[in-house]
């Protein structure tokens, strides 16, 4: 990959992840394989409709069963939890169902017993009967449908902005965020042109192959959960809300994360095995199969009216934006998706007169919530492919198109704040390089035809989050670092312990990595939205350097001179006596960020950093079958100056690849409310046939100022720009082009045949 | 004894072992509850992922779709039985050094696909792999990286044969 | 999945003798990757289960000096993947093993099993069609035979009886004939068919004295198309006759709705696909 590699120190350097062994001798830890002793098999009972009231409730042939332990319901939930509503944004979700269901699958009863095909067997004794309600599975529809998914708004306070919607009724409008600068329709009317598309995208899943699960376990000082989530810190804080304990008597650990995107964030299971921990006095487990996971969370499908107004030779003045998001039954993140996406969402385009309004819509679908990119791929599938029409219709290339409009250096973005480190520019340069974008493309003769395009977008990260660190050096000099930051598979692991070899000087394998134990490891915010690298990489290094001064003063007490070359385990004997005692260093990190303005959504201080993500495709098509092989993919992203290059290219390739699958070949389909294709036989992710013969990746020669040695995150980049790529790029293969996801060679030959005046019939 | 259960007998992992199953219980199943061997995962359920790749006298199964009750008699190796306690296998180590896993949880199943690939075929083309390989999923989309380790693997298979 | 009974008879008759016509909750097991697949989610729960693996001879298969195939009912299908001479004497069944499901599955799974489940979205029974195998089956009144086209008769359905067995598998000699597997996926590359054409032609250059050209997957159960094949009998093949045999194909076939996509779209492939199919075999022009 093309990046410089520093040699000095460990940050900068390709070294393997430190968990290699464990992993390829199968030996990596997960919660999928925890076993407690005296364990309980949770199995769950859930909805067979989308939206209904719970008429009828039958347990007792259940319970009845031999190797039953319990059967529980809301009822028994709220003995121990009178007000059993959690999630991030809205205390919207029961832990299981009260008086009504809202998606189809929503857990309403679970069954325990020692023998999990016991428990199963449970489940498939209990009787549930509906008065069915209407659903609401549009976003668009959903906005101003009276059929309430929820009666009445419980805002969490997590969130100042919903403070506002305590207690609304008669909406399935979680949050509308907006935002006003200049004047749109002044500016519409005085363009040369004006250009309007609507984009649509569909509901996914992550589908991490390790699905979501996890344990409780009560102790005598309290409750500990072990859990695959990527917030073990949050999970504490709103257990010991749920319970009404202090936080120090909820204890949370995560191992190693069979993969995340977002998918094991917030609670998911947390409440549930908290909670059924606590009224059975027994460690429970919930190991979900991978066809429950479709039930739980996924990613919002969206509705995208995009206008701009343009000059006559490309340069957009204005530009409204109109998003509709579907949040599903529950809340969970999507408002700050709907939210956070809002500030980008006009594009990394200069405009001056930019007017978005974002709605968070509850429907009658399975929740969503955060998932790889936090409603980025959403918004740039619909502006790069609106750029690209633009470009089209103007004939200019859309290239040059790009580079009219892009933001420099120092410009104010939508929001208002000023553009800083983000190499968006370079990023272009660099993706048409590579694509050889001045070079004469062969579009191919007689029925193949072949096409290549360009999507780019770019990111805020959330803010304002905290993270914590600390650093413990051990008598000998070796040391660990304690971190909340969880590995899904990034590498946080690998280059958090980086960062402290670098500053304490030290070969990587003498420090060693303490996993997330909210016992031990110190508060953070959570691992998603490519936040870590910056936030807890800063919190890491101001630990390590914590220690560092710690250990100069020590060696100064001690009275060894400045600057003398003694090893740390030197020092220690002469304060100790013996080899005794730790160092601890610790470090925090909270950035600065103003929030937006309610009515206008400006604000100077948008963003600690800019995530920006590019990608160029090349297609060809089977115009006789709308068969479509993509030839060649090109990410190119500014991540700052990386840490571990290698971690960097992979997460740049799976995260294309990831974003493939939301291209091509991935939809959860819903008919009559039933969600007909929750597994693998039927939802297709990527495979190894699959992959373009050639994908190439590049971190631009950046450098994020007041990241830790550069850096900033670069988990979600490449998925940006994957989907309007081809999509452009089947524009100029076929001239046709498609507005909704997935792209499926059905759509793609329909949308030839009618372009050829030869629709398909039906 | 019931005769929805019975006892099995089998070598696992080079050593004769036996165990009591119902008969309705799978492979990957036991080897995890009984055995501590979890190299082997249930993932998708429908042997569509690989995760739980486990080796059946020689030949690659989906442990998830396969009954305990019929390994009586049967050589069963998984990850656990590959390289030495100092020693990865090469495949193994190819796969440390290409970077070819990020979560883990598909990793195994790959390594014993691409052990039993180049048992069958030592110089696969890049073509052959991707087939081979095709009924192994990798969510994190390690697919260059894993190509590139398999590559590495036969030509070090091939160094020290 | 739920408590079951696990006969493992040594005889073909001690098996046959467990099976029940009257009860559909014992259930012959061959490789089990199929009768899984229902029994987890719970659409079965067989109080019985008799696996034919210990049966002696049911899983050899054997190429005779004439040519023809007999393969075992309980044959892995990666053993037929890995055989050299199989792959020599008949391509096309090598061609189609390569991307039936996966690895494997193939290792476990059974010709036997594979035949018998009648899923539509599976690529070897359209191929043993065109081949024009012979499906041999034992029951409590004897053995039997059937073309392998009277197997199937719907979705997961079949003429067998529930006490009935299919035991073996004989493709005759081919002689010169031309054959081929078309695998088309609309959603992953590594899918079920979304729909398959197996072609067998006898035919001397252009001149087609019979052909075999059956559809599946797109269809409920693997199908001859006879308007195809009547267009081509007998005849010297052209472009034109090739795309005239190729569109009353699409006209003639029973093309189903479902997950893998709209009956129209598969209609329009089949039409497409049959056409270069044909072509390919008999040399002609691709039709432009």
């Amino acid at each position: 990959m093309a990046v410089t590699e520093m040699q000095s120190g460990q940050v900068g350097r390709s070294l393997p992840r430190r968990e290699s062994t464990a992993k390829v001798t199968g030996r990596a830890d997960y919660v999928h394989n925890l076993r407690l002793p005296g364990m309980l098999h949770i199995k769950v009972f859930r909805s067979s409709i989308a939206h209904g009231r719970i008429k009828r409730l039958d347990v007792s042939a259940a319970k009845r069963l031999a190797g039953v332990h319990s059967v529980i319901t809301s009822d028994d939930v709220r003995k121990l939890i009178p007000e059993p509503y959690f999630g991030p944004a809205f205390h919207d979700q029961p832990i299981l169902a009260i008086d009504k269901v809202r998606h189809i699958g929503e857990p309403v009863a679970v069954v325990l017993a020692t023998d999990p095909h016991v428990a199963e067997e449970g489940v498939a004794l209990i009787q549930a009967e509906y008065d069915e309600l209407p659903g609401v599975y549009d976003e668009v529809a959903g906005a101003t449908a009276t059929t309430y998914v929820h009666d009445v708004l419980k805002p969490a306070g997590t969130f100042p902005d919903l403070k506002h919607l305590q207690g609304k009724k008669n909406t399935n409008i979680a949050l509308d965020y907006q935002l006003r600068r200049g004047d749109v329709e002044a500016a519409f009317a005085k363009a040369d042109h004006v250009f309007e598309h609507t984009f649509r995208t569909q509901q996914v899943m992550h589908v991490p192959l390790e699905p979501m699960v996890s344990a409780a376990e009560p102790t005598p000082s309290g409750l500990t959960i072990y859990t695959a989530s990527q917030s073990p810190s949050f999970v504490r804080i709103e257990i010991a809300r749920l319970l009404g304990w202090p936080e120090n008597k909820v204890r949370v650990k995560v191992p190693h994360l069979g993969g995340g995107f977002g998918a094991k964030l917030y609670i998911k299971l947390e409440a549930l095995v908290a909670a059924l921990a606590l009224i059975t006095q027994r460690p429970v487990k919930l190991s979900q199969t991978m066809e429950e996971q479709f039930f739980t969370i996924s990613k919002h499908a969206t509705t995208f009216k995009i206008k701009s107004g343009v000059t006559k030779d490309g340069k957009i003045v204005a530009r409204r934006c109109d998003v509709w998001w579907n949040g599903g039954a529950y809340a969970d993140i999507g408002p700050r998706v709907t939210q956070k996406s809002g500030f980008t969402a006009a594009g990394p385009y200069d405009i001056e007169n930019v007017h978005l309004d974002s709605f968070a819509v509850y429907t009658t679908r399975p929740p969503a919530g955060a998932l790889r990119g936090f409603g980025i791929p959403q918004l740039v599938w619909a502006y790069e492919s609106h750029t690209d029409l633009i470009a089209r219709a103007l004939d200019i290339d859309p290239v040059a198109i790009r580079r009219k409009n892009i933001l420099r250096e120092g410009r104010p973005q939508a929001t208002g704040t000023k553009m800083k480190d983000a190499a968006i520019e370079q990023v272009l340069e660099r993706l048409a390089a590579r694509m050889n974008w001045d070079r004469p493309f062969d579009r191919g003769t007689g029925t193949v035809k072949r096409g290549r395009g360009v999507g780019i977008g770019f990111k805020a990260v959330i803010a304002p989050t905290t993270s914590v660190a600390i650093v413990n050096v051990y008598a000998d000099g070796s040391c660990s670092l304690y971190c909340s930051t969880v590995d899904m598979g990034q590498g946080s692991d690998t280059i958090m312990t980086q960062i402290v070899a670098d500053v304490l000087n030290l070969p990587i394998e003498r420090v060693s990595m303490v996993h997330p134990d909210t016992d031990v490891t110190p508060y953070d915010m959570a691992t998603l939205g490519s936040r870590s690298t910056f936030h807890m990489g800063n919190a890491v290094k101001l630990a390590a350097e914590d220690a560092k001064g710690k250990l100069e003063a020590l060696a100064k007490e001690v009275g060894l001179p400045a600057g003398a070359n003694v090893p740390v385990g030197e020092i220690f004997k002469k304060k100790y006596g013996m080899q005794a005692g730790n160092v601890v260093g610790s470090g925090s990190f909270i950035p600065s960020y103003k929030s937006p303005d309610h009515a206008t959504g400006m604000t100077d201080n948008a963003t600690p950093f800019w995530m920006i993500g590019g990608t160029g495709a090349e297609v060809e098509i089977d115009t006789e079958t709308g068969d479509m092989k993509v030839l060649r993919i090109v990410n190119v992203a500014d991540c700052g100056t990386p840490i571990n290059p290698r971690i960097v290219d992979t997460q740049l390739s799976g995260g294309a690849v990831m974003q493939l699958g939301f291209t091509l070949t991935e939809e959860m389909q819903f008919e009559n409310g039933q969600l007909r294709n929750p597994t693998l036989a039927d939802y297709k992710i990527p495979g190894m046939r699959d992959m373009p013969a050639a994908m190439e990746n590049e971190a631009v020669s950046a450098r994020q100022h007041d990241g830790p040695f550069g850096a900033k995150g670069v988990g979600e980049s490449a998925t940006f720009g994957v989907s309007p790529a081809i999509a452009n790029a089947i524009h100029d293969a076929v001239g046709v082009r498609l507005t909704e996801l997935p792209i499926t060679p059905e759509r793609l030959f329909r949308a030839l045949a009618v372009a050829n005046g030869k629709p398909l019939k039906d | 004894m019931s005769n929805t259960s019975r006892l099995v007998n089998f070598t696992l992992n080079g050593r004769p072992v036996s165990a009591r199953v119902d008969m309705h219980h799978t492979l990957v199943e036991m080897l995890r509850t009984q055995f501590d061997l979890f190299g082997a995962r249930e993932s998708c359920a429908q042997g569509l992922c690989g995760c739980c790749t486990v080796l059946v006298d020689g030949q690659a199964v989906s442990g998830c779709l396969y009954f305990a009750a019929l390994v009586d008699g049967a050589t069963i190796e998984t990850v656990e039985h590959l390289g030495a306690s100092d020693r990865l296998d090469p495949v193994q180590q190819a796969f440390i050094e290409c970077g070819a896993f990020q979560c883990g949880f598909c990793t195994p199943g790959f390594i014993l696909m691409t052990k039993q690939l180049l048992d069958e075929n030592p110089n696969p083309t890049e073509d052959e792999i991707r087939h081979y390989l095709s009924g192994n999923l990798c969510r994190c989309g390690a697919y260059p990286e894993i190509i590139a380790a398999v590559k590495s693997a036969a030509a070090k298979r091939r160094a020290t044969a | 999945m739920t408590p079951f009974e696990l006969a493992e008879p040594r005889t073909l008759s001690e098996a046959l003798a467990l099976l029940d016509p009257n009860d559909t909750s014992v259930r012959a097991l061959g490789g089990g990757t199929a009768l899984m697949l229902m029994m987890k989610p719970g659409f079965l729960k067989p109080k019985r289960l008799v696996s034919l693996g210990k049966i002696g001879d049911l899983s050899a298969f054997r190429l005779s000096p004439d040519g023809s195939l007999r393969i075992g009912a309980m044959t892995r299908l990666a053993a037929l993947e890995r055989s050299a001479e199989v792959a020599k004497a008949f391509p096309v069944i090598a061609h189609t093993l390569r991307t039936l499901s996966n690895r494997r599955v193939r290792n476990v799974a059974t010709i036997g099993g594979h035949v018998a489940h009648a899923d539509p979205h599976t690529d070897l029974p359209p191929v043993l069609i065109a081949l024009d195998a012979t499906i041999e089956i034992a029951g409590p009144a004897g053995q039997r035979k059937i073309p392998a086209e009277a197997l199937a008769t719907g979705y997961l359905e079949t003429s067998l009886k529930s006490n009935e067995l299919v035991t073996a598998i004989a493709i005759p000699p081919q002689g010169g004939k031309r054959s081929i597997y078309v695998k088309v996926t609309t959603r992953a590359a590594d899918d079920w068919p979304a729909l398959g054409i197996a072609i067998s032609l006898d035919a001397q250059d252009r001149t087609v004295k019979t052909a075999r050209i059956v559809v599946s997957a797109a269809t409920e159960k693997p199908t001859r198309l006879a308007s195809a094949e009547a267009l081509l009998n007998g005849r010297q093949a052209s472009d034109a006759s090739i795309r005239e045999a190729a569109r009353a194909a699409a006209a003639e076939a029973a093309i189903v709705t479902d997950m893998q996509g709209s009956a129209a779209y598969k209609r329009h492939l089949l039409e497409v696909h049959l056409n270069r199919a044909l072509g390919g075999l008999l040399g002609a022009r691709r039709g432009a």
